[in-house]
């Protein structure tokens, strides 16, 4: 089991490396995907299956699948990316600052004294016990479900709503779009009338 | 012992999900060829004289003559025979061609991620294969095994999440081939993918919510009495058109057009790394009539057959019954394959966005109705 973390958690932690460090966007994309996997696998290892699977269903199969999708139809140069560099490594450089600054206080509740050793036997300790520290609910799937629609209810519902907005300004962005550019765009000859955009 | 009978499980699992494709392959060559009105492959095995052993030595004519006789003679005209019927040439003689053929990659793309293609295109789905229990469970010699490799209590979710997975081999197969075709065809395959798996997801949660479980084993054992093809008929109708899309075959085959795109995501591939792409295929074939037996079919129950639990002659017959089931389910998906002409791609995505998920979720609303109504 120990092995096991520290083989998943080396995975997490060279895949994020490569996510920024990697020069085509593709293959960061693609490195970002084993590092949700690996964190995935962490989760299994916890025993939270529901939250493995939901994990590589929701960000390693729809989000990262769109960030590819995007990625290879742009179809990016790298020469590109290059002009923006020192702009782009600033503004990197910053935000992880301003992120590490914002989760040590964190770190520090969670393992006292930073110790970098001490924090990995301690993770790769709950790892491991996890089988057997954890109590053995009826499916974590139930356990996680109750939470959620009872203690955790409005936080839901709002998160819910915020992403059903999302969803409706996205539609209404396209929308606007398309009827900029004038309607022969989407009515071509061969489309269905019923698919085109109205008004 | 239990990590012998683990290891034997994940054997014979992995060995289901071989035997399935490998099956589908020589179904979908012969039976092209048979409903075609074409003879199919029957060449490779199939003409040669049978190597009778010849021998002067007085003593050794009855010994010869018997070896001959019985072991000799049978086996080379059962060889004959699968020659005859394009067995070897489908499952030999083509792995053979795949493995010695040069191993081409185009120009200006990654190596590394150009294998990495077939791979994440095949592994998920066997991967799969995992939760998917392929007998009841029973005790031999004392010992309790499970057929089933992963006993996860999130297994129908697991099959969701390998599924997804399984774009990425063809989205990075076709950026790899840097070329248009290949481009287009994994741009297209990515698009109907993640196009029907939300259809999926939403059947899945009506499964899920009208058996009150994840875990595939007790879907199967809660259609003891009545099969869910009974209750839910829609259900089942929407997840075999989603597995067929799914499986970028049949009319849904856009992605590999070879009118327009040559072969789409595969172009670029030669050789083994190109049958991994089949062999992935046929696999996902398997899966999806494993799923649809599961789900649907009461995977190992028969109306009116009542087999003991726990023993291991009524396991063998549940998987009997489990894998004719399957095949049947196979060889559906090849005719319709060969049947049914190729969508145009707005009517695919039409089918896929204003038809498959609307209905759907309006069957996730009425089964979800019945339940808090009691009904179900």
């Amino acid at each position: 089991m120990n092995l096991l973390f520290i083989i998943f958690a080396a995975i997490v932690v060279v895949s994020a490396l490569g996510v920024v460090l990697l020069r085509n966007p593709v293959h960061s994309a693609l490195a970002l995907v084993s590092n949700l996997v690996g964190v995935a696998a962490i989760y299994a290892m916890l025993n939270a299956h529901f939250l493995a699977v939901v994990q590589i269903i929701v960000y390693a199969g729809a989000i990262v699948v769109l960030v590819l999708f995007v990625l290879m139809l742009l179809n990016m140069k790298v020469e590109a990316l290059k002009r923006h560099e020192k702009i782009f490594y600033t503004t990197v450089m910053l935000v992880a600052v301003a992120f590490c600054a914002a989760i040590l206080p964190i770190l520090h509740q969670f393992f006292g004294e930073f110790n970098p050793a001490a924090s990995l036997t301690i993770a790769s300790g709950a790892a491991a016990s996890g089988a057997a520290a954890l109590p053995r609910v009826e499916g974590t799937v139930e356990a996680i479900g109750k939470v959620l629609f009872t203690r955790y209810l409005f936080l839901f519902e709002a998160a819910s709503i915020l992403i059903m907005a999302a969803l409706v300004g996205a539609v209404m962005l396209s929308h606007r779009v398309s009827n900029a550019n004038g309607s022969s765009v989407n009515s071509g000859p061969s489309t269905d009338p019923s698919t085109t955009v109205r008004s | 012992m239990d990590l012998l009978i683990s290891f034997l499980v994940c054997f014979a699992v992995f060995h289901v999900a071989m035997v399935l494709s490998a099956v589908c392959t020589w179904i979908e060559r012969k039976g092209s060829a048979l409903m075609q009105d074409r003879i199919g492959a029957n060449r490779a095995g199939a003409y040669f004289d049978t190597p009778f052993i010849r021998t002067d030595n007085l003593a050794l004519k009855p010994v010869a003559f018997l070896t001959n006789v019985l072991v000799i003679g049978p086996a080379f005209s059962v060889i004959r025979t699968l020659g005859m019927l394009g067995v070897i040439n489908t499952l030999l003689c083509d792995a053979v061609k795949g493995l010695t053929k040069e191993d081409f990659v185009p120009e200006g793309t990654s190596r590394f991620l150009h294998n990495l293609g077939p791979v994440l295109a095949t592994v998920p789905i066997f991967l799969a294969f995992a939760v998917i229990p392929v007998a009841p469970n029973f005790t031999l010699f004392g010992y309790h095994v499970r057929p089933q490799v992963a006993h996860l209590d999130v297994g129908a979710l697991f099959i969701l999440a390998m599924g997804s997975m399984a774009v990425y081999g063809v989205a990075i197969a076709g950026w790899t081939g840097n070329n248009k075709f290949s481009l287009l065809g994994g741009l297209r395959a990515a698009a109907q993918m993640i196009s029907y798996e939300l259809a999926m997801g939403i059947v899945f949660v009506t499964i899920v919510v009208v058996y009150g479980t994840l875990d595939l084993y007790q879907i199967v054992e809660r259609q003891q009495s009545l099969w869910g093809i009974v209750t839910q008929p829609l259900s089942f109708i929407i997840l075999f058109i989603v597995g067929m899309a799914e499986t970028k075959r049949g009319p849904f085959d856009l992605p590999e057009a070879e009118s327009e795109l040559v072969a789409g995501y595969f172009t670029e591939y030669s050789g083994m790394k190109f049958l991994l792409f089949w062999m992935g295929e046929f696999a996902e074939i398997g899966l999806f009539s494993l799923l649809l037996t599961v789900f649907f079919f009461g995977g190992w129950h028969l109306p009116f057959l009542d087999l003991p639990a726990g023993v291991w002659w009524a396991a063998l017959i549940g998987h009997v019954i489990l894998m004719t089931k399957v095949m049947f389910f196979c060889v559906l998906q090849i005719v319709i394959r060969w049947t049914l002409p190729r969508f145009r791609y707005d009517h695919l995505m039409t089918l896929g966005w204003k038809i498959l998920l609307p209905l759907s979720l309006v069957n996730l609303m009425f089964y979800a109705a019945l339940k808090l109504s009691g009904v179900l």
